[in-house]
């Protein structure tokens, strides 16, 4: 009985020091700004760099931004949002597909930016998404254009007959990218097949499988396979497949060539958006979603795993790739 | 700066409700049937998932709760076979079913992740409406402890107290511990997978990720409750359920508490560890070093040194 009454007088200082912790609470003039990141990896670290250096730029000292983590759980991204909206933010920044689900059902009132989510008719549950969303959500979309990366594939790997599609099968927006691309070859005649794994524990299993199978893959803007990317190469390097990736960081570790954005400019992109929106400038119900812009996406490859499968270095710096910078 | 602090604990309140339903469900596995059931990792989101996919496509509230009530008793009752029919230890018998769940939910929901909007579907339970929510809730609650308060007054609720207590003398009494067992279970995971349709209206999704840690969780509120409020609930069951409740509210207002002030999220983890950890401790530390008996022993070691 004694211990639970020490507890429970720990839990009323926790309380009462809540009320000194707070230094800014609202009304001294600076725009508050909560950010909720579902998980710590690198593409999202960046969108949310990008994000805070064009507040950091255009407002300087008179932006106040909250950056919080979810560990990776959706229901902590409630609790992130709750927060946010109890302390009446000016603007909220939503990085990754559960953090915007959970913004959306916390406020209609607040602004909320998304980024780093690939389609929100399907993050937001909207049918016949026509490009701006209408309510207080706007944002960017990390989408590289699928029929590009589609086409790719055809033109490195002309001889390919059958694509297998590597992804992780918990995460919405590889699922997405997938059917899309899947459409897009099987209308040029190519055959498709889905690979997913559910973990990094079966990557290499499935990895196998997939490589075993296909004349060329493709690996979609994937947080797991980015994860374990090396990985992926280890299991597939004896087959001396083209792997085009849909990303970067992907690319660097298992692809042969990928068509890629930076998410630092896409967390930027959305920096500015939001500049406008607290400046007063526009209203964030008529903001449609944001692209990254055609000359921004980089056509990059892989010098090393060119060498690895034996493909022609020289006819594809010729089409205008570059090599990715270890 | 106080009151606006005060004003986030509704939603702490809201989120604790929700997961307090999740925990009675873990209470009877955990306390009454003393099985540690993995199962609630996966459940939890077979609930969210069949609510998500019933609300998109049209179907009533009431209709959406029930199913995922239903799935929720059928995947106890996979547990519940693993265990008892096919003789595989409880623990493992619940990752196995977690790892069937995988599966499941991701061909129920046909993606790894629903969306569920409140501005598009009339929700009971959203942060947009805390204080409507919080009513449901609070129905909710009471109902769950109301049904499960007579229903293990009854003969048969005993029995399975009793397969808890003790389990060969409740075989020798004549009960048939198998099927009390998987009872239990599907009891426990129909009401773990009620708190996940709830959970997935407030989150705004149904996601396959969901249920990762849903059994610390539970058990952090079992514990809690019981460590905090086990004077309020002397003999009686119902308000030992109530207890569980409260300890998950209290579970949450700690944890909005530590991300409202601005504490270093990576830490929470760590924190909700290190909270179990210390409330499990604290029934141990009772006993050891302030309770009677123990002191007794200390006066008869110091007089055992007298004497000699």
């Amino acid at each position: 009985m004694k211990l639970t009454k020490i507890l429970c007088l720990c839990l009323t200082l926790v309380l009462a020091l809540s009320a000194f912790a707070l230094t800014s609470c609202s009304d001294d003039g600076k725009y508050n700004v909560g950010v909720v990141q579902l998980v710590q990896h690198p593409a999202l670290d960046a969108a949310t760099e990008g994000f805070k250096d064009a507040l950091t730029e255009a407002f300087g000292e008179d932006v106040e931004i909250d950056i919080q983590n979810a560990a990776n759980s959706t229901d902590t991204c409630a609790t992130i949002v709750s927060t946010f909206v109890t302390k009446n933010v000016d603007l909220i920044m939503a990085n990754a597909t559960p953090a915007l689900q959970a913004a959306q059902n916390a406020t209609a009132t607040i602004p909320v930016l998304g980024t780093s989510i690939t389609e929100y008719g399907v993050a937001l549950g909207i049918e016949n998404f026509t490009g701006t969303v209408g309510t207080n959500i706007s944002g960017t979309s990390d989408l590289a254009p699928l029929v590009e990366q589609a086409n790719m594939i055809v033109d490195l790997a002309p001889e390919a007959k059958k694509v297998a599609m590597l992804y992780c099968s918990a995460e919405a927006n590889s699922d997405y990218q997938v059917k899309e691309v899947t459409r897009f070859l099987t209308d040029k005649g190519i055959e498709c097949k889905a690979f997913p794994f559910s973990d990094s524990n079966d990557v290499q299993l499935i990895a196998t499988q997939a490589a075993d199978w296909a004349d060329a893959m493709y690996i979609p803007t994937d947080n797991t396979a980015a994860s374990c990317a090396e990985a992926i190469w280890g299991a597939i390097a004896d087959k001396k497949i083209p792997v085009i990736a849909g990303e970067e960081g992907i690319c660097a570790g298992t692809g042969l060539a990928t068509l890629s954005i930076d998410y630092y400019d896409l967390g930027y992109a959305t920096g500015e958006m939001a500049v406008k929106i607290l400046k007063g400038e526009a209203n964030v119900s008529e903001m449609p979603i944001e692209y990254t812009p055609e000359e921004k996406l980089a056509k990059k490859y892989n010098k090393d795993i060119c060498e690895a499968i034996g493909y022609d270095v020289t006819a594809l710096e010729a089409k205008g790739y570059i090599a990715i910078e270890k | 700066m106080f009151i606006n602090y005060l004003q986030s604990l509704p939603a702490a309140i809201a989120q604790g409700m929700i997961w307090g339903i999740m925990a009675i469900g873990v209470y009877i596995t955990y306390r009454i049937l003393d099985v540690a059931d993995l199962t609630v990792d996966g459940s939890i989101c077979t609930g969210a998932a069949v609510c998500a996919v019933m609300i998109i496509s049209g179907q009533p509230m009431w209709l959406a709760l029930l199913f995922s009530i239903l799935a929720g008793m059928l995947t106890g009752l996979i547990t519940g076979i693993f265990h008892t029919f096919m003789g595989i230890p409880a623990i493992l018998a619940g990752i196995l079913t977690q790892l069937v769940l995988w599966t499941v939910n991701l061909k129920i929901m046909g993606a790894a992740n629903k969306a569920l909007p409140a501005t598009k579907f009339n929700l009971i339970v959203a942060r947009l409406d805390l204080y409507k929510s919080i009513f449901f809730l609070a129905l909710f609650v009471f109902a769950v402890v109301a049904i499960l308060y007579l229903f293990f007054g009854t003969e048969f609720g005993a029995t399975i107290r009793s397969t808890g207590a003790n389990l060969n003398m409740s075989r020798a009494q004549g009960i048939n511990t198998n099927f009390t067992k998987v009872f239990g279970l599907v009891l426990s995971n129909g009401l773990v997978a009620l708190a996940g349709a709830l959970l997935a209206q407030y989150q705004g999704n149904a996601d396959i990720n969901m249920g990762k840690g849903a059994i610390v969780i539970g058990l952090a509120a079992v514990i809690i409750g019981e460590a905090l409020f086990s004077w309020m609930a002397r003999n009686n069951f119902a308000i030992k359920l109530f207890t569980v409740v409260l300890g998950s509210i209290v579970y949450y207002i700690v944890y909005t508490t530590v991300i409202y002030l601005g504490l270093d999220a990576d830490f929470l983890k760590m924190l909700s560890a290190i909270l179990v950890a210390i409330f499990l401790a604290v029934p141990y530390w009772k006993k050891t070093y302030f309770s009677k008996a123990s002191k007794k022993k200390k006066e008869d070691a110091s007089s055992v040194k007298e004497a000699v």
